[in-house]
């Protein structure tokens, strides 16, 4: 059955975690995706939204089970769960599903088995700007019968869709302007509590 | 490292730079005093200084410095043809040089001439073998590979000689962190709080350490380190005050069923629960429902 499951993201979660990674270029960052199995179809999760979490430190507990209590709080009254985790690596050349992923992904499928994990394609993401391949600068990782996460095949890319097909335009626009400098995550909400790691104004 | 007060004047200086209000040369004085990495804005402010020979020679002596500067940030932007042009200017300007020598051993760096590298910072540290940065070039380049057990081995070979280089010791425990190896990590920050006891940042990520690893002990010296921080930045870290919610409810779980008398007193977190309450209430009200939860959810 998981097999046979599609993700459907939105282009402001795609957006705003793609930003969260330029605006931390020398470290790994990660985030939550936030999502249901769309209604109307049983085969898709539906991500509608992300938040940001790190950019340091990744590996540690406390600040990490703060966030997720926080997130799952605010976004269980939308009636939106955690559906899963985003990863982007440290080094552009790194383009393997670290521990701290899997752990992270792994403890995620306890509480919303259908999740997925998404790592950043650092080479897709060099590319967009020459705009030769646009397809999404992100990878798509799922957990197999054996709990290994694997990346969801040579046709991974119709597994995971978006919904906005201008996505990548918009995100490139945004590049372009600098835009990843008004993200915030969780980690800056932890240093400042008047920074909101929610990001209201980020798209108006 | 940087204090908030620093980081808020490094941001106002830059902001006016980026205004037109001036104060360029100031800006790259304090990010290079702070070791801040901002190579963007060093490059962008430190090259409309170096391309106009007025403002080039008002510099002095200083003017190679900021050679230097501009050539380590046009590394880290890529811009490969700045950095080797700066750099030309200073070997013409110190021909025997092993200062600059370095920064040549950089710029194949940053071409990922690794082997290269290699070589030229071989022969650099011939004639100094205690040179500091050179070693952690090493590091870094071991890092930069994916070589990360390489990047662990000269970091502690490193330490080893240089152990009151507090920063690489943060480096080491971060990448033990990132590895998983808290129990590494936690060493590391046992070391810097023995040479600085003063400085909050290395009491809360041992505390952060010792609640990942985890186990009743550790989080009762967790919440030891977390209220240590919580003096020495006067109640007003946030992370602090969450990590004696934290391990409190921690200890409660862990320490079910076992002798009452063995329960420590309630007052430490109540009183982190109201300090962040009344935070929340203040500066971040529309979080204060979900800070609730948190606290909630820890039966604090």
């Amino acid at each position: 059955m998981v097999a046979e499951l599609k993700y459907e993201i939105s282009q402001n979660a795609y957006i705003k975690l793609v930003l969260h990674a330029l605006k931390h270029k020398t470290t790994a960052v990660n985030g939550i995706l936030l999502g249901r199995v769309k209604p109307q179809n049983e085969s898709v999760v539906e991500i509608i939204d992300s938040v940001p979490l790190f950019h340091s430190n990744l590996a540690l507990l406390p600040p990490r089970e703060i966030a997720l209590i926080m997130i799952e709080e605010h976004y269980g009254s939308e009636g939106l769960g955690i559906a899963g985790y985003f990863h982007a690596n440290e080094r552009f050349d790194d383009a393997e599903l670290g521990i701290v992923a899997k752990n992270i992904g792994d403890h995620i499928c306890r509480y919303f088995p259908q999740a997925a994990v998404f790592l950043l394609d650092n080479k897709r993401l060099e590319a967009l700007p020459k705009g030769k391949d646009q397809s999404l600068v992100i990878q798509l990782y799922i957990r197999d019968a054996s709990k290994n996460w694997k990346l969801a095949g040579p046709d991974g890319g119709s597994r995971l869709v978006i919904k906005e097909p201008a996505a990548n335009v918009v995100l490139s626009d945004y590049i372009s302007s600098e835009k990843w400098q008004d993200v915030v995550d969780f980690d800056d909400h932890l240093d400042d509590i008047k920074m909101d790691w929610l990001n209201p104004e980020l798209f108006k | 490292m940087v204090s908030k007060t620093e980081e808020t004047q490094l941001n106002r200086l830059e902001n006016q730079v980026d205004n037109g209000g001036g104060g360029a040369w100031e800006y790259l004085c304090l990010a290079r005093k702070l070791k801040v990495r901002r190579p963007e804005k060093v490059l962008k402010y430190g090259l409309s200084i170096l391309n106009d020979s007025k403002k080039r020679s008002a510099l002095g002596p200083e003017e190679w410095t900021l050679y230097e500067q501009v050539a380590i940030a046009a590394m880290d932007c890529q811009c490969l043809d700045v950095a080797k042009d700066c750099i030309k200017v200073l070997r013409k300007k110190f021909p025997e040089s092993k200062r600059v020598g370095r920064l040549e051993g950089m710029l194949l760096e940053a071409k990922g001439l690794w082997g290269e590298a290699e070589k030229a910072y071989s022969s650099l540290s011939e004639d100094n073998p205690l040179d500091q940065v050179i070693h952690k070039r090493r590091v870094a380049m071991a890092k930069a590979q994916g070589n990360i057990s390489a990047a662990i081995e000269w970091l502690n070979k490193y330490l080893e000689i240089f152990m009151a280089d507090h920063d690489a010791w943060r480096e080491l425990a971060e990448i033990y962190v990132s590895l998983q190896m808290y129990k590494q990590a936690a060493f590391c920050y046992e070391e810097l709080i023995l040479s600085q006891p003063t400085v909050p940042l290395y009491h809360l990520a041992y505390a952060d350490v010792l609640y990942t690893l985890g186990g009743l002990e550790n989080l009762q010296t967790a919440k030891k380190y977390y209220a240590s921080t919580i003096d020495l930045t006067g109640g007003k870290n946030t992370r602090a005050l969450l990590g004696i919610c934290l391990c409190t409810s921690a200890i409660g779980q862990v320490s079910k069923g076992r002798n009452k008398e063995d329960k420590e007193s309630p007052e430490l977190q109540s009183l982190a629960a109201k300090a962040l309450e009344k935070d929340y209430k203040e500066r971040a009200d529309d979080k204060h429902g979900l800070l609730t939860c948190v606290l909630r959810s820890l039966k604090i």
